[in-house]
């Protein structure tokens, strides 16, 4: 029987992609306005995941709102407590001692490390590579261990401090992790033989979610996704905290800013990463690991705590009210974390806990340049798109 | 096209590469743990369920001074203290939630006895609510677990100090010999003693 012309609606299909669908990396939710085979129209819902970390750290003092952090970009946590130490630690005007530098630094190259690991093995996966995903968890597995060693956590650190760190390196660990930098070059180049010029990989990232340089800078994105588009900006190179100013390493960039290029980036980062661990394991200098000139911020030693009526006290009104040394003001410190700039912004109004926390999360931003990746490309993008972009909804909904 | 790539996109070698580079994984020591048979000893310092240390006369160190509960992130300690003889402080109960416990560790650094610390059990599901609320006599319960198996004082031997010396000794770690490090698979594949 003919159709006959007029009759036959035609209108969009709006589907839900989302928040349990397992290609998103958590719970994000795509409403996507699609026909056929092509997105129309897409919006991207977020806040699943929102349980009011902002608001919790005004609640608690300075010491103990660090573990909150570690639940934003839970997967690369010790870059995220890095950067909280940081803030608060530019706060108050004092600075960890050389070995904490190092120690931090080196931590958070291993939390970058993990975070790339995981993009590439889900990305490749969504993809449909399911190789590289094994293969990239066994060394994600090993940077766990690596954790568990130093810090006695595997994922949710809670290990650097305000004024330094929590416990010391030990010799196992520093040969341990040494023996990893000597080993993971020859594992990228495993990763790189499986997906690099496989044909179908080059088909699904190349000239796919192209973003210019000017559209990058103008959405503000950050990181790989900024680097990818061959912007040369990184905080660590040009705004130098912990020990970056004192170790060598190279930013690599991207060209024409698709996912290619920025899967190459991430890439190169690593093999970036593995030299500043390296480095830092090989210049690490002795010295203390907490700051000796902020006595009113670091809690003091225990075996004093039990026989110094000062220490006694201090101990008492540091955890009970917080650091109350804090000046009034306003400030704002990012650090290059491996999804992008993380920024923790403080209103202090001089007792122990922040008036206002604010977190500037580079999930959140580069959630927002999902419409434009995906809009007139086909849905089977929409999830290579959603996995360059690497987001993490815990960092994104905070 | 040059030659060279009509017989790379004839003949897939980017593909076959990566096949072989899989079979030669075939040959490999396997990574995976068989987890319930072989268990891996947590490292040193692991952060594990909570326990009340005894002192030598049998009842919990614990003073009932209530840091731990101060500093708590998810404020999942409560200590009910009461007046005793000779006015002295007497913990009645000491609660934990277990469930709603970040692991930070931070009670264990606040408290200024090293009457809470972290062990490294690490297997208590249940399958109630009730049973990982953890009272006085189910953290005394969880120490005395914990030492038999250690045999050796806690402090210093496990949980590692937050301070080491200011001064910079010489006994600070750095990098010796890598020859000795373990491979991953090394360590990953230790079975538990
Ligand atoms: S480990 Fe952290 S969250 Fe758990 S009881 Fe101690 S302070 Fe509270
Ligand atoms: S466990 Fe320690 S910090 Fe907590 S109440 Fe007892 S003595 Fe005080």
């Amino acid at each position: 029987m003919p159709i006959q012309k007029g009759k036959l609606r035609k209108k969009e299909l709006t589907i839900n992609m989302g928040p349990q669908h397992p290609a998103t990396h958590g719970v994000l939710r795509l409403e996507l306005d699609i026909d056929g085979e092509t997105v129309v129209k897409c919006t991207p819902h977020v806040g699943y995941l929102h349980r009011g970390t902002e608001k919790l750290g005004e609640n608690r003092t300075y010491l103990s709102a660090l573990p909150l952090t570690d639940r934003l970009d839970y997967i690369s946590s010790m870059a995220n407590n890095v950067g909280y130490c940081l803030a608060v630690e530019r706060l108050f005007g004092i600075e960890a001692p050389e070995r904490a530098k190092f120690i931090r630094t080196m931590a958070s190259e291993m939390s970058r490390i993990s975070s790339h690991l995981l993009w590439l093995g889900t990305h490749a996966l969504d993809i449909g590579a399911m190789t590289v995903f094994l293969y990239a968890f066994k060394e994600r597995e090993w940077i766990l261990d690596l954790f568990e060693m130093l810090t006695g956590a595997r994922l949710t650190v809670t290990y650097p401090r305000i004024g330094g760190v929590k416990a010391d390196v030990s010799e196992e660990f520093l040969s341990s992790l040494y023996k990893f930098t000597d080993e993971f070059p020859k594992r990228i180049e495993e990763y790189e033989t499986l997906i690099d010029q496989n044909r179908i990989w080059l088909q699904r990232t190349k000239n796919i979610g192209i973003i210019s340089a000017e559209e990058a800078v103008n959405w503000g994105l950050t990181g790989p996704m900024l680097r990818g588009s061959g912007v040369d900006y990184d905080l660590r190179k040009y705004c130098p905290y912990d020990a970056y100013d004192q170790v060598e390493f190279d930013v690599p960039l991207g060209k024409c800013g698709d996912t290619y290029d920025r899967y190459r980036c991430r890439m190169e980062e690593m093999l970036q990463s593995n030299r500043i661990i390296r480095q830092c394991i090989e210049k690490l200098p002795q010295g203390p690991i907490m700051s000796p000139d902020a006595p009113k911020l670091t809690l003091p030693p225990k075996e004093r705590v039990q026989k110094d009526m000062e220490a006694m006290i201090q101990h008492f009104v540091l955890i009970t009210k917080g650091p109350i040394t804090a000046p009034d003001g306003e400030m704002y410190s990012a650090i290059e974390a491996p999804k992008g700039e993380l920024g923790f912004y403080f209103i202090s109004d001089g007792t122990g806990r922040p008036y206002r926390m604010r977190l500037r999360s580079p999930s959140f931003v580069h959630a927002s340049i999902l419409p434009k990746l995906c809009e007139g490309s086909l849905v089977a993008d929409v999830i290579a798109n959603i996995g360059t972009i690497d987001i993490v909804l815990g960092e994104c909904d905070r | 096209m040059g030659v060279k790539k009509i017989i790379k996109t004839v003949f897939m070698l980017e593909i076959l590469k990566g096949m072989s580079l899989t079979f030669r994984a075939l040959f490999r020591r396997p990574v995976t743990r068989q987890y319930p048979k072989h268990k891996r000893e947590p490292f040193a310092g692991f952060r594990g369920l909570h326990a009340l240390t005894r002192r030598p006369d049998g009842d919990a160190v614990c003073v009932g001074c209530g840091l731990c509960a101060a500093i708590c992130p998810s404020q999942c300690i409560k200590i009910y203290t009461s007046e005793g003889a000779d006015h002295k402080k007497v913990v009645d109960r000491y609660e934990i939630e277990v469930l709603r416990c970040l692991y930070c560790g931070l009670c264990v650094e606040a408290c200024p006895f090293k009457a809470v610390v972290m062990t490294d059990i690490y297997e208590y599901s249940s399958f109630t609510r009730q049973e990982l609320y953890m009272t006085k006599d189910k953290l005394l319960a969880n120490w005395d677990r914990f030492s038999e198996k250690r045999k050796k004082t806690y402090f210093g031997s496990f949980w590692k100090p937050l301070f080491t010396d200011f001064s910079g000794s010489d006994k600070q770690a750095k990098l010796q010999d890598v020859s000795k490090a373990k491979k991953h698979e090394d360590i990953y594949l230790e079975a538990g003693k």
